[in-house]
């Protein structure tokens, strides 16, 4: 991977999204995708995408990894850190040392720097002067985000967003329904994670995996496979019997 | 203005909106739809934020209505009598907007009853038209992932609603949730007057990754619906004066294990 240019992975990366694009794709597992390509191509080790809901919160919706402790991190900052003030302004804000902010972030920057990062970055996930959510990076060393990397960053969550809103204008009207949809989408996964925890006895971390892998393997949405699980007692039988079965080969 | 407290009715409010110099000025909607219902639950939630959507939107009524299961459907809180009418009528008709919201996962505008154009629902929209009813909005309420009821907005006039009408009453839709959970919530173990009820902090502990995953946990391990684990969660942490996501946590560790019916 490190021999190639990284103008051609960056390339590489955007018409792969942009290819699932113009295929029937689901919101969730794209917007995963799309944090961990972020990582690859930036000097990054996590990154979480957070959209606003109708209250103006951030919530998760995809992140690189689905540890509990990084989760957490990314939950937390919807409450303080670089991406409350992202969303806020609508303008990238790149932290290059997270120590000196202890006092405006005290419960961000502990978890940050516990989880191992010591940078972290905000970029603007933005359409028609809305704002509609947030990319959080995290880097692993001190330094500011730069120019090229902010540009692949804010190139690919306004891939984002084209994907969030397909070909509608933004407005209130056509913004907030698909964002709460994407939440909603999420919300399912994470019991769908759950439910499997308890099935099948597995970390929630290796349920998103057998999810996300069952999903591919059968050409099926990410989210509809968690819908199903949660709510059609009818195909539940059958789908945890083919997730034990992947979970097995997994072992 | 920072919203109302409890001694300030609504309706002594209502005046004041209606005035040139409407009370959202400074306010977020979302804000003060928030205030409305803080410190109550359940119904008087409900009808607290049904009256405080008919002060701050351009809409002349409001009601909440459960379209979950059979056994509960129906509406639980409105801005008065004549909203509890208008809703009712498309449970009695079985078809109108909230219901079509409900199923189509999506808001429903409708921005005309009387347009011949409009002739979704055959026996609602005359009915309605005969409440001096022209226009309607419905917005999905979300539980647990699912679809469970929806917001219902009534106007005399015909027209659509302005952007910041829209995104106040899609903001209504979202904290509509906590009144229809504590509704949900059989034994009605949350459904009482709460003065620490905070629908803020209710609303950021139920949207945690580790409330959905242990949600998800309950619906294997009693063979409920989501919004039925999410509610058993929920009674739970009640009871033990615990957070939603203390109880959660304790879920996904295994450390606690709800009793099945």
């Amino acid at each position: 991977m490190s021999e190639t240019p990284r103008e051609t992975r960056v390339l590489n990366a955007v018409v792969e999204i942009v290819d699932s694009l113009l295929d029937d794709f689901d919101v969730v597992d794209l917007l995963t995708g799309l944090t961990e390509r972020c990582a690859e191509l930036l000097d990054i080790k996590a990154a979480g995408l957070l959209l606003g809901d109708p209250l103006h919160r951030l919530r998760l919706v995809a992140a690189t990894s689905e540890d509990a402790r990084e989760l957490e991190l990314f939950q937390l900052q919807a409450d303080e850190g670089p991406c409350v003030d992202c969303y806020a302004t609508g303008q990238p804000v790149s932290v290059a040392d997270i120590q000196p902010t202890i006092e405006r972030w005290p419960r961000f920057v502990p978890a940050a720097a516990g989880a191992g990062f010591a940078s972290v970055h905000a970029v603007p996930m933005r359409a028609a002067g809305i704002v509609l959510g947030t990319l959080g990076l995290f880097g692993a060393s001190r330094g500011e985000l730069n120019e090229a990397d902010l540009l692949v960053g804010q190139t690919l969550t306004h891939i984002a967003c084209v994907a969030l809103l397909q070909e509608h204008p933004p407005t209130p009207l056509t913004v907030m329904p698909p964002l709460r949809s994407a939440l909603t989408s999420r919300v399912i996964v994470e019991q769908a994670k759950g439910f499997l925890r308890e099935m099948l006895g597995v970390s929630v971390e290796e349920a998103f995996n057998l999810l996300r892998i069952y999903a591919r393997e059968n050409g099926e949405h990410l989210t509809d496979v968690a819908r199903r699980l949660m709510t059609d007692r009818y195909s539940r039988p059958m789908l945890v019997a083919a997730l034990a079965e992947l979970a097995e080969g997994r072992v | 203005m920072e919203g109302w407290g409890d001694d300030v009715p609504a309706e002594t409010l209502g005046q004041f909106c209606r005035g040139p110099n409407p009370v959202r000025l400074n306010v977020a909607i979302h804000e003060q739809l928030l205030t409305a219902v803080d410190g109550r639950r359940g119904v008087e939630a409900a009808d607290r934020l049904c009256e405080a959507c008919v002060v701050l939107l351009d809409i002349d009524a409001a009601a909440i209505s459960l379209v979950f299961d059979d056994a509960s459907s129906g509406t639980l809180g409105s801005s008065g009598a004549p909203a509890r009418i208008y809703d009712e009528l498309q449970f009695t008709l079985g078809e109108g907007p909230c219901l079509e919201s409900v199923r189509a996962r999506i808001p429903v505008l409708v921005v005309d009853l009387a347009d011949p154009e409009e002739a979704r629902w055959p026996a609602y929209g005359p009915a309605m038209l005969g409440h001096q009813i022209r226009g309607v909005t419905a917005i999905p309420i979300v539980v647990a992932g699912e679809f469970v009821g929806a917001l219902d907005l009534f106007r005399a006039r015909p027209g659509s609603l302005l952007d910041d009408d829209l995104a106040g009453a899609i903001a209504a839709a979202e904290i509509a949730g906590v009144p229809v959970l504590d509704l949900m919530d059989g034994d009605l173990r949350a459904a009482v007057a709460d003065p620490n009820s905070n629908a803020w902090a209710e609303l950021n502990a139920l949207t945690r990754a580790e409330v959905s995953q242990a949600t998800g946990m309950l619906v294997a391990q009693l063979a409920v619906e989501p919004a039925e684990a999410l509610v058993r969660l929920r009674a739970h942490a009640y009871t033990t004066g615990r957070s939603a996501t203390d109880v959660a946590r304790d879920i996904l560790e295994r450390r606690l294990k709800l009793e099945g019916d």
